[in-house]
């Protein structure tokens, strides 16, 4: 299909959905108990692992459903951190969450039951732990509801572009907020942003054909693509922030240390 | 009666009222969703009556300011348990009176579900460790 008659469809059919207010209401499955057993072991299992690596902030990420088809491994992220509740320790993710494949999205704080208690594609974690450094630029950060908040943008996309402001996914607000921590002069979107290409920050591109791009926007309120360069997106590259991406390249630039599973 | 509390009223005081659909993970659109499964904020209970494989019937869901209560009785010998849910949780507590639910003990508390599905967590004291919900942007 030529980059014209995909416009033209692509028109014509968001219309067409506009008027029908795009969006669904979310499918209530209940969990099953082995779910819910496993993923509390999981949260278990990361808690032990978390204290033995000594640190005090770590990158957590789950799988929550299968993105093989993507090249993509884990679908979900968040920042991590430890502290002392009743003179025991805990940890804590805070997370943004989709609220029920609405185009809206808000800021959590969690405990590591909550952040596995899901219907996981693969009961497996993965953790990322931060130079000390890049920690404890961090840790004020995460406590601070405030800060959390600085970068948020409640305007979801599943598949938002990783160098606009219109939208803002789960794990691109991790990023965005990892970036405002380490660089004093990332204070708005735009700057972390900025500062991220700076250093070396690639997103993964998605090769989704015209297709499957109409077909997101037509069931889901939660999918945009109007935030991305019409020549990216009519060339099939969709380009977003996903865990591996910044996984991979927290690595790269020295940020942090290599990816560590946990089961 | 045993009286287990966890300290934490906020376990489940926090969800939110977008919980009521967050259990979908089926469509690739929703990678980032919130759990939705009721967790007991404190229970009061015979020590045994939260043993692997009871079989329980819910005799009374009673709502309070502070949340529900769920009163449990075992089949076998008609022992009863307390569980009571914040406010929140309790609007995703899908029993009535007369739902029958079976106990599975995990390594961090007990799973109450009906045959079809899990229908609320109670944590021990490795699992309250492990929960807490709060919503930091509206």
């Amino acid at each position: 299909m030529n980059a014209a008659a995909s416009a033209s469809i692509a028109a014509a059919l968001l219309a067409a959905a506009a008027a029908a207010h795009a969006g669904r209401s979310c499918e209530s499955r209940p969990p099953r108990v082995d779910g819910v057993e496993r993923s509390m072991l999981l949260a278990q299992h990361t808690a032990d692992a978390l204290e033995r690596s000594g640190a005090q902030v770590v990158a957590l990420a789950r799988i929550g459903q299968n993105l093989g088809a993507y090249g993509v491994r884990f679908s979900h992220m968040g920042l991590a951190y430890r502290e002392t509740r009743d003179g025991r320790p805990v940890w804590r993710v805070v997370h943004k969450l989709n609220q029920c494949g609405s185009a809206q999205a808000a800021v959590y704080r969690q405990g590591l039951g909550e952040f596995f208690l899901d219907d996981l594609f693969e009961y497996e974690a993965a953790v990322v732990v931060p130079a000390p450094e890049v920690q404890a630029k961090l840790l004020p950060a995460l406590r601070d509801n405030a800060r959390l908040a600085q970068l948020h943008t409640p305007a979801y996309s599943m598949v938002a572009y990783p160098w606009a402001q219109t939208y803002q996914q789960s794990n691109q607000w991790a990023l965005e907020t990892l970036a405002m921590t380490q660089e004093p002069a990332a204070t708005t979107r735009a700057r972390a942003q900025a500062w991220l290409q700076l250093m070396g920050y690639t997103p993964t591109a998605l090769h989704l054909t015209a297709m499957q791009r109409l077909g997101g926007r037509l069931t889901a309120a939660n999918i945009a693509f109007d935030d991305h360069p019409n020549a990216k997106r009519f060339s099939d590259r969709i380009e977003t922030v996903t865990v591996d991406s910044v996984f991979t390249w927290l690595n790269r630039a020295g940020l942090a240390g290599p990816v560590e599973l946990i089961r | 009666m045993n009286s287990m509390s966890f300290r934490r009223a906020a376990v489940a005081a926090v969800l939110s009222l977008t919980l009521a659909c967050a259990q979908a993970q089926t469509a690739a659109s929703e990678l980032s969703v919130l759990s939705a499964l009721p967790i007991a904020v404190s229970v009061a209970a015979p020590v045994l009556l939260l043993s692997a494989g009871a079989s329980l019937t819910v005799v009374a869901v009673e709502a309070s300011a502070t949340g529900t209560v769920c009163v449990l009785e075992r089949a076998s010998d008609g022992a009863r348990a307390s569980v009571r849910f914040g406010a929140q949780a309790a609007q995703q507590l899908s029993v009535a009176a007369g739902t029958a639910l079976v106990v599975t003990a995990v390594s961090t508390g007990w799973v109450l579900s009906t045959a079809s599905a899990a229908v609320a967590f109670i944590p021990n004291e490795i699992g309250a460790a492990l929960l807490y919900n709060e919503r930091v942007t509206r």
